[in-house]
């Protein structure tokens, strides 16, 4: 177990590497942050300045390894847009993002769920093509249209939720969140509905699949047989054995989700880190750009490990051993 | 969730429906682009000029046209070639109660050097030699060589007190705790990308602001700004996009306002002797560069048609350009009439330069940097195919175009640029004089071009002081450079504000800056 922990967290450290190369290859590719951001006005004489200030003039080489030695020293760089230090700055926008993550997760796992189990249950009733037709409406219709639709139906037309912003911000915790005030909880039910619902689709089908497979199993007919009431082998059995597949998507949907909210986080405006690095790739703000994936990669690393550890625990044929 | 917890939700629900949006005292203004810092010697960005100046002043402040007008500075004058006196305000305070003398403005002048980013300030200093303190009113700044336009340059001087200290960075900004100044508003907080609060300051030195409270939200996505007037979240958005501007007008409910802008978007030919990109008849390359010939540029500029440009493409948020520069600005001239829309006689230009059945060229453009660069472009490209060219148009995102711009990799391109200061020598001197690190002039200048008649002038603009002579060799080498079309201005963009109907009375700005202070309550 152990020396699976540390296998998965060296080939971690590796693949982080490999990003952080990629990142510099390609921002240096596309040239000078300088050129972006300097002002129309400047002469040549300030622009050489800037450059050699940022140390842009050096080779690649000599800047990766600039780079490197800094974080060595737990220096991930300053934002060049910014001028505040990119930890500071992430993870100032981090908790945003979370607290709307972890509503959307939650809001498709009760609702997707049991939707899923129900029309896999009964998959000729009424109510159960209606969510199946819903779920197919729920990832192919694009994210930022279902956003839009949302805020004219209940911020413009109804005035019910406000169109965007994080609210007031109040403390769970210790923590800074929305979700500790009323206010806050307005601004956060319509983006986190709009991130859930692809996952919700998901996260329906999924089951809905498996439950149909699972209830024409020799286990289920026994179990039947047996006289066991549905709810038990619904919820103790079949639910177990549908969970791999589940819980395999749901670990890379919630991966993407923290990754890639930046879709809803601009229609929302809301201030989360996916915006963050949007603009930043705009500006060429190489050490947030640096900085974020790799939070990224270390985050996919983290999720899939605790994935793998969740198998182990529904499926005990699945062994944790060291060349896992 | 429990029963209990639901109701309790939806009562929460329920009062927030009813509570009004904002206190009449109040003013939540939705923007589409907000400052990088509070530090105002950090960046020379519009959107943080137009955020701080809330919050500090400038020695030197501009009007709605962009001229001249007393800020924290009565008057000025040249004392002689490399001095100029600048009388300030007497009885101003900051924010802390301190009085602002003279002292404030040396510091603030040297701090920039010290403190600034990637988008430097020292662009407004660089003429700087030294500054004196001669009393507490009255301050000499000596410069380096002739500076006739130090006071446009003064324009964005954000005057700091000088307890700042000169170790003070954006972090003590950004907190507040050093985020003093003279302004109309005092400093509450701001979080970057998110919101600007702001609080009336009773001292100030001219009229007392009238809003209480102003709160500058940020909101980049154009659609969710729309939303957020429309909901009532903000009273009043920038940057409507083309798009929502007919349906808002048609809107009973909202009001618009329009402006012209500083912006003008600029056809850039490469008049160098080897193209970038090669041009070329049948996949043959062709001798040198058919752009060299001036006939080659009228022709190009023959075959546009603004007034398309204008009604149909940009939705009529547009006005034709027939220089580098909008109409009323120092060195604008008016020896240049409306560009003329003449397909035939483009036609009989390209034929006698050599190319009757023209060529193929790429033309590059951005696709992000203001409303409409990427449909004006391909346009553009579709009105120089009748012309009989093969224009291959492609519109790039600014984080790509730009660096690329830099390195001259484009063989025509077309590309935004605003006259900031409201002068020509800001634009002339970057875009169309031969580059000369010396000077300090021809920086972007991405084509190559160099016409030494009209460096000739130009310089002699550069180094009088009189603003009247100034003035007319400005306007000689504007004519100069556009008879040459060194650059084909095409059309200047318009920028858009909206607003609930009868709410607010607003005079838009030609610098499209939204400054609360300017903004009034309709009765």
């Amino acid at each position: 177990m152990l020396g699976y922990l540390v296998r998965r967290l060296a080939q971690a450290v590796v693949v982080v590497f490999a990003m952080s190369i990629i990142v510099f290859v390609g921002v240096y590719a596309i040239g000078n942050p300088i050129d972006v951001l300097i002002d129309p006005g400047a002469t040549q004489e300030i622009r050489a300045k800037l450059i050699a200030q940022y140390g842009l003039d050096q080779p690649l080489w000599r800047q990766y390894f600039t780079f490197l030695a800094n974080v060595a020293q737990g220096d991930l760089g300053t934002s060049m847009v910014y001028n505040i230090p990119v930890v500071d700055l992430v993870f100032s926008r981090l908790p945003a993002t979370l607290e709307l993550v972890f509503v959307s997760v939650c809001i498709a796992t009760f609702i997707g769920i049991p939707a899923g189990l129900y029309a896999g249950y009964k998959p000729d009733s009424l109510a159960a093509r209606a969510i199946m037709a819903l779920s197919v409406l729920g990832f192919s219709v694009p994210t930022f249209w279902i956003g839009m639709l949302l805020i004219m139906a209940f911020a413009v037309n109804l005035g019910w939720l406000p169109s965007g912003g994080r609210g007031d911000v109040g403390s769970l915790f210790g923590i800074p969140t929305s979700l500790a005030t009323a206010d806050g909880w307005t601004h956060v039910i319509m983006p986190a509905l709009n991130l859930s619902l692809f996952k919700m689709g998901l996260l329906i089908r999924l089951t809905r699949a498996g439950m149909v497979e699972a209830m024409q199993t020799d286990y289920v007919k026994f179990a039947r047989a047996q006289g066991l009431p549905d709810r038990q082998i619904v919820f103790s059995h079949v639910l177990r054995n549908i969970s791999i597949p589940i819980v395999t998507v749901f670990g890379l949907e919630l991966g993407s989700t923290l990754a890639f909210a930046v879709v809803t986080e601009s229609v929302f405006t809301w201030p989360g880190v996916g915006k963050l690095i949007i603009d930043s790739i705009l500006q060429l703000d190489r050490p947030v750009m640096v900085t974020y994936l790799v939070l990224v990669v270390i985050l996919f690393v983290l999720i899939n490990l605790v994935v793998d550890l969740v198998y182990a625990r529904l499926d005990p044929r699945v062994r944790l051993k060291g060349n896992a | 969730m429990t029963r209990a917890t639901l109701k309790s939700a939806v009562a929460a629900l329920a009062l927030l429906a009813a509570a009004p949006m904002a206190m009449a005292e109040d003013l939540v203004i939705g923007l589409r682009a907000g400052p990088d810092s509070i530090d105002p010697h950090w960046s020379t960005l519009g959107s943080q000029a137009e955020a701080l100046r809330h919050i500090y002043d400038t020695l030197v402040d501009v009007d709605d046209n962009l001229q001249l007008k007393p800020g924290l500075a009565l008057s000025w004058e040249a004392v002689d070639d490399t001095t100029w006196d600048f009388k300030l305000r007497e009885g101003v305070k900051f924010h802390d109660g301190t009085d602002f003398t003279a002292e404030d403005v040396k510091f603030s002048i040297e701090r920039i050097p010290e403190v600034t980013g990637p988008m430097s300030m020292t662009l407004y200093t660089k003429y700087v030699d030294s500054v004196e303190v001669i009393d507490d009113y009255t301050l000499r700044i000596h410069t380096k060589g002739i500076a006739p336009a130090l006071p446009n340059d003064f324009t964005r001087l954000f005057v700091v007190p000088s307890e700042t200290g000169m170790e003070a960075r954006n972090e003590e900004f950004n907190s507040g705790a050093k985020a003093i100044g003279t302004g109309p508003y005092k400093f509450v907080s701001w979080q970057p990308k998110g919101d600007l609060v702001l609080e009336k300051f009773d001292d100030y030195w001219a009229e007392t602001p009238i809003w209480e409270k102003v709160i500058r939200k940020e909101i980049p996505d154009d659609a969710a700004r729309v939303a957020a007037l429309r909901s009532g979240e903000v009273d009043l958005i920038n940057y409507v996009p083309a798009s929502d501007y007919l349906a808002m007008k048609n809107d009973s409910d909202l009001e618009t306002f329009i402006s012209d802008s500083v912006y003008i978007l600029n056809v850039q030919p490469s008049v160098v002797d080897e193209e970038p990109q090669p041009i070329t008849i049948n996949g043959e390359p062709v001798d040198g560069n058919p752009l060299q010939d001036v006939r080659v540029r009228k022709a190009l500029d023959l075959a546009i048609n603004r007034d398309v440009l204008v009604d149909v493409v940009l939705e009529g948020l547009g006005t034709p350009a027939n220089q580098l520069m909008p109409e009323g600005f120092f060195g604008y001239t008016d020896e240049l009439g409306a560009r003329e829309y003449d397909i035939e006689q483009a036609k009989a230009l390209l034929e006698e330069a050599g190319y009757p059945e023209g060529f193929e060229i790429d033309f590059t453009c951005t696709n992000n940097r203001v409303p409409g660069d990427a449909v004006v472009c391909e346009a553009l490209a579709q009105m120089w195919s009748r012309l009989g060219l093969t224009v291959n148009a492609q519109a790039l995102n600014g984080t790509v175009f730009f660096p690329a711009a830099a390195r001259k990799e484009y063989t025509m391109a077309m590309s935004a640029w605003g006259t900031l200061t409201g002068e020509a020598a800001y634009t002339y001197g970057a875009l169309t004089h031969t580059p000369d690190e010396e000077k300090g002039f021809g920086n972007f200048n991405r084509t190559g071009y160099s016409n030494p008649e009209f460096d000739k002038v130009f310089d002699e603009g550069a180094q009088t002081l009189d603003p009247e002579e100034r003035r007319k060799l400005y306007e000689q080498a504007s004519y100069i450079a556009m008879e040459d079309r060194a650059l084909i201005p095409t059309v200047i963009l318009q920028t858009v504000w909206a607003a609930d109907k009868d709410t607010l009375s607003f005079a838009p700005r030609v610098d499209q800056e939204t400054r609360a202070y300017e903004i009034t309550p309709v009765e």
